[in-house]
Order: structure tokens, then sequence, then C-alpha cells
């Protein structure tokens, strides 16, 4: 080979490794260096490494991946203990359980969810092979075709594919709720669902709802055409919350403070001061997810240098043009993974994205904001639904409140605390796995059996269930048989 | 409050299991100690709670599915809960309750050792059982102590149980055993 060619592929070679050692050391954009794609649950945190991943160095593999497991744990614990987790990392930590450790390890997240793997993730971010459960569940006294008859010709890969189990969640699937839900008409009587008719009679008293003489703003800002009509019929102006409640917070409220505190653009942070659980949740879903406390902020290249002992020997200038690239607070449209419309791409999301910040009108944040930038089967088919007809006739009045089924009412569930109704703003959160959405939602109107069938039924979720479900989950049949069995035992 | 609770309990545990591997206290003696605190709990909450108003007072439930029912959780829950959250805690000892006959299949007898503690107590009603495994690669001392039906509420339940393997439990038989782990190393 000609030396002016080797000298070339050094050279080349060098100013890779330069390249690599400085992105991974130093400071820079490093998702070149991706052993693989991240999972659609973790994309939008690509370029923050450090998140999952640490920010020192670890003395062997297995201190990194406890690491690694101990950041799962940062952002997902709450959520799996809110789960009631069938198989929970403290369970599996006694030393009894140690025969199952070379099984299938429990303890750790990454036994079954390993990132950068695209190629043989599955759904729910699981990387093992569907049939995972018979690992612990094939043999000895756990062995569930030896104790459920039911179960004996079942093969390990349907588990959890077939609407029966979750490895976490089973809040909506466990035996004695399948029996106490058994026999239940597809459809009630009376199809309402609580929280939102509850949610929907809830607002400010009405002594102090302020109008449009009370606004009180800069007089550019009052002249904004439209501005006044929204506000004052917003739950905002209803609660008593005037101009300066956002745009100048801090003061008395008086003409003149409010002058001179004006923000033309009030941040997220004066929205939390009120909708605390509102944006704390937004935080946990994938709407909001890079506002979540734990994603961890850009290294200070500087930093990396004085590691590498080059300390004041590199300018400052070029110190500043290694830093990592910022995490953008807000996600993009043009970033989502899933099918957006094409003249949505430039959007971020924040609080105003669905809430028109001065109408306020949550009506328009449960469909239409939707729909303005989500454009898959899913929601072009909501449109032709018999949950988008009942929604309409709520709005028009012709039916009762709660009787809507918006896109909110199943992605955006409701809980009540002290009396009050508040709205989860991760709309992930009944869809990891999809049977989440029983218990808060589907369950009031429909019967557990037409739930779990329509939620197995993937070409009916695709219709927006614009059909009845075609696919029957066998899970209460046989808890059933089972209790009915056991009761005719013990006579 | 709880976890400071919690972390007292890790703390006693922590100073224990200390003192015996650099002063000599025996790991019997330690796991003695921790096993009278979470026995007496155990029954204080059976008698004092469960008892008293599931079946003397007849004003409340108890229930597996308790957040469900709005109920109060089994004493076995309570003390799973505990065994669970010191696992949060410490790895300094490990604690859980056990039986030859469980209406839970996982709180069945998983290692030879729990295997013969559980008959042991069973077979000397009294009596506790000492022994050391090997677990994962460390060594445990392990101390199996009888868990008695002591109140009405523990039979009642463990023979209507859908579950129960056992129908003919009397108050004051052994139900299973308290099974405490302490590493060596």
């Amino acid at each position: 080979m000609p030396a002016r060619i080797i000298w070339l592929l050094v050279t080349v070679a060098l100013i890779a490794g330069a390249f690599g050692a400085t992105a991974l050391f130093v400071g820079g954009d490093r998702r070149v260096l991706l052993i693989g794609a991240t999972t659609d649950a973790h994309h939008q945190l690509e370029m923050s490494c450090e998140t999952c991943h640490g920010t020192t160095a670890f003395a062997d593999a297995v201190a990194a991946e406890q690491a690694v497991n101990k950041a799962c744990r940062n952002c997902h614990e709450d959520e799996l203990d809110d789960a009631d987790d069938s198989h929970p990392r403290r369970e599996f930590r006694n030393p009894r359980m140690a025969v199952y450790w070379e099984k299938l390890d429990a303890r750790l997240c990454t036994t079954c969810h390993i990132e950068h793997r695209p190629e043989i993730t599955l759904a729910g971010a699981v990387t093992l092979p569907l049939d995972f459960c018979s690992a612990c569940h094939s043999e000895g006294d756990q062995d569930v075709r030896a104790h459920r008859p039911s179960h004996a010709a079942a093969t390990f890969d349907t588990c959890a594919s077939a609407g029966c189990h979750n490895f976490h969640d089973n809040r909506a699937l466990y035996e004695d709720f399948l029996v106490k839900h058994a026999d239940e008409p597809w459809l009630a009587a009376s199809p309402i669902h609580g929280l939102s008719a509850l949610g929907r009679g809830q607002g400010a008293p009405a002594e102090v709802a302020l109008t449009r003489d009370d606004a009180v703003a800069p007089a550019n800002a009052l002249a904004a055409p439209g501005i006044l009509d929204d506000w004052s019929g917003s739950g905002h102006a209803a609660a008593d919350v005037n101009c300066g409640g956002c745009h100048a917070t801090g003061g008395d409220g008086n003409t003149g403070t409010v002058e001179a505190n004006w923000i033309e653009t009030p941040s997220l942070a004066v929205c939390e001061d009120c909708h605390r659980p509102q944006t704390r949740t937004l935080a946990l879903g994938r709407h909001g997810m890079r506002q979540h406390p734990k994603i961890a902020q850009p290294r200070d290249p500087r930093r990396g240098l004085s590691s590498l002992g080059l300390e004041g020997l590199v300018p400052d200038a070029v110190a500043d043009w290694l830093s990592d690239p910022v995490l953008p607070l807000r996600m993009t449209v043009a970033e989502a993974r899933l099918p957006m419309k094409p003249d949505a791409v430039h959007r971020s999301l924040h609080c105003g994205s669905c809430h028109a910040p001065h109408s306020a009108d949550t009506r328009h944040a449960a469909v239409e904001a939707c729909s303005s930038c989500h454009d898959d089967p899913h929601t072009r088919a909501y449109f032709e639904s018999a949950h988008y007809e009942l929604w309409r006739n709520e709005l028009a009045g012709t039916a009762p409140p709660g009787a809507g089924v918006s896109c909110a009412t199943c992605h955006m569930t409701k809980t009540e605390q002290r009396g009050r109704v508040v709205t989860s703003h991760n709309q992930n959160d009944s869809l990891r796995p999809n049977e989440r959405m029983i218990r808060p939602v589907c369950l009031d109107c429909h019967s557990l059996q037409f739930s779990l069938d329509a939620l197995a039924d993937v070409p009916l979720i695709e219709a927006n269930f614009t059909d009845r479900p075609k696919i029957h989950v066998e899970s209460i049949d046989w808890a059933v048989s089972r209790t009915r069995d056991q009761a005719v035992t013990d006579g | 409050m709880k976890r400071r609770s919690l972390s007292m309990v890790a703390l006693f545990a922590t100073l224990a299991t200390a003192v015996a591997a650099s002063e000599g206290v025996p790991f019997q003696r330690v796991a003695d100690m921790l096993y009278q605190v979470m026995s007496a709990d155990r029954e204080v909450y059976t008698r004092m709670v469960v008892q008293r108003l599931t079946i003397d007072e007849e004003v409340l439930t108890a229930s597996e599915h308790y957040d469900d029912d709005l109920a109060l959780p089994l004493p076995s829950q309570m003390f799973r809960f505990g065994a669970e959250r010191v696992m949060d805690e410490t790895d300094e000892f490990s604690y859980s309750l056990l039986s030859l006959a469980p209406i839970n299949k996982k709180s069945g007898p998983g290692t030879p050792l729990e295997k013969e503690g559980l008959e042991y107590v069973a077979d000397n009603p009294g009596e506790n059982f000492y022994g050391e495994e090997d677990l994962g690669g460390d060594r445990y001392f392990t101390a199996i102590y009888p868990d008695f039906a002591v109140v009405e509420a523990c039979v009642t339940c463990h023979n209507s149980h859908k579950d129960s393997p056992r129908r003919d439990l009397k108050v004051g038989e052994v139900m299973g055993g308290i099974v405490i782990r302490i590493p060596m190393d």
C-alpha cells in the first residue's frame, strides 16, 4: 500500500479518535456514538447520556449496570409503586430469592429492558423473548400449568400478550377482580364517566368571577383583538385570576405594578405556580419528559478538560465550543415518532400548545388540540366513533356531563383528591400497558370483559372502537370457572 | 415518621450485625432480638387491630385487596410490607413469613434449609431452628421461628381462603415460620 494512503488512513483514524474522545470525555454531541437507536420512551433524551449512565467512571461492569438501574428507578419507581408492582425489586432483593436471580433477575430493570437494542425490542420496551415468564413459572411450586388446569395447554408466550397478565401492573387483571366483574353488561345502563362529570361541575364560586371591566393590563395588551373576550369567558377569569396573575406575578395587582412587571410571554413556571399537579405529571409523559427533574444537565467541558490534565491549556472559546448541546426544554412535533400533521411540525409542547392561554378552554384541549398534531389512524377514526358523537352531544347539551368521551377522557386519567378532580397530564400513563386504562376509564361505562377484549384487539384500537371486539380474552372465564370449582370442592 | 422508624430499625440491625461481627455477639443472639421485635409487632397488629375490629367489634373487614375493598391489610401483608421496606433500607439482614401450607405459593419454602426449618418448628412447637446456607454466592446465618395462630381471625381466614391448602387450623397451632437471615461475610 502506498505510504500516502497509509498516512491518510492514520490521519483519518486520529481525527476520528480525537473526535470520539472529545465527545466522550469533554463535551459535544454524542448521538453519533450511540450503539443503537434509543427506544421511543427515551429518544428525547439521547443527547443527555448522563441521565441514565451517570457522570462518574465505574469500577467495573457490575457497578455500571447498577448505576443504570438506579437511573431507571429515579424516574420509574413511583410509577411502579402506584401500580402495586407484581414483581417489586425489593421482594427479589431478599436472598431467599437467589434461586431466581440466575433465571430472571428481577432486581434489575435491565434484565428485561435493554436500551439501544431496537432489533430485539418488543412492546413495552421488553427485550426478552415473549415467553420470559417460563423462567420462573414453569417448574416446582411456581409451575402454573400444574396448579391451574385452565393453563395446562397455554404457552408461555401468551401470558403477557393475550390480555391476561402483565409483569408489573395487574390491578385490572387479578383473579378476584375478574370474578367480581364477571357477567356485567357490555355497556352500563347510564354510561357516564364519573370523574369527568364531577370535574365539569367543579369551578370557582360565581361571586369571585372577573369581567371584562376588571382586566388590569397595559393598554396595548388590552387592545389585542379578541383577548378580553377570550379571557373574560375563561376559567382564569372565573377563578379571579387577572392578567397580572400570569403576566406580572408577585405584585399587588394594581395598574402601575402590573405595567412595571409586565412579561409578554410568561414561562412554564408561572403555570406551575397554580397548576402543580398538572405540570408535575406532564413531566412524566412524553409530552413533557424533558422537564423531568431527574434529567441530567449538560456537562461542563472545563471539568472534562481538567480530568484530562488540560485545564488552562484550552482557550475559553474552544471550551465553550466543546459544550454539550443543550437539551431543548420542550419536545417538538418534528421529533415525534408517531405520525404527525405536516403543518404542525414546527410546534413545540408546552402548556399553551393545548391550552390557548387566554381562553383556557379545556374542551379544545381535550380533542382539537390533540388532533391538530396527531395524524394516525386511531386519531382520525375517533371522529367517526360513537365516543366522538357522545362528546359532541355533551358539548351541545343533549347528553349529560361525563357522557362524552374525548381524547382526554381516555388518555389523561383523572383522580379525585380531597373532593377535587385532578387530571393527570401524563398522557402515557394509561397506555403502559393499555390495561392501565381499564379501571380509571373504561369500567365507568363498559364491562371488564368488553374492556379486556377491546384493548386486546389491535385493529379495533386503530379504528378507534368503531366496532365491537373480535377477540375474546378468556381470563374471566377461567377465573370464574376456578372459583366455581373451588366452591364445589369446599362443599 | 414511618420512614424514620424504618431507618431506625435498619440502623439498629446494622449496629447489631456490626457488633455481632466485631465483638463476637453470636448471630443467633442478633436474630433472636430481631425476632422479638417482629413477633411482638405481628401479634399486636393481629390482636389489637384485625381481631378487635373485624371479629370482636365487626366494624371493619380485612382483605388482601385492602385498597379496592377499603379494608384492613391482612397481618401477613403488614409483615411483608415491613420486610420489603427493610429491604429498601439495608442488606444487613432480611426476613420473611413462610409456611409449609401457604395461601400464596411464593410464601412456601424456597431453600432446603427453609423447608427443614419450617418442618422443625412445626414438629417442635415453641422451639427455634438455626442453620447456615449459601445463597447467591454469600453465606447466611438463617434462623427460623414458629409463627402461631394467636387469635380467631388467623384461623378463620386461613381455613376459608380459596387458595389455602390447609383448612383445619386451630388457635394456638403453628401456622408457619418467621425466617431471619444475616449475611455472615
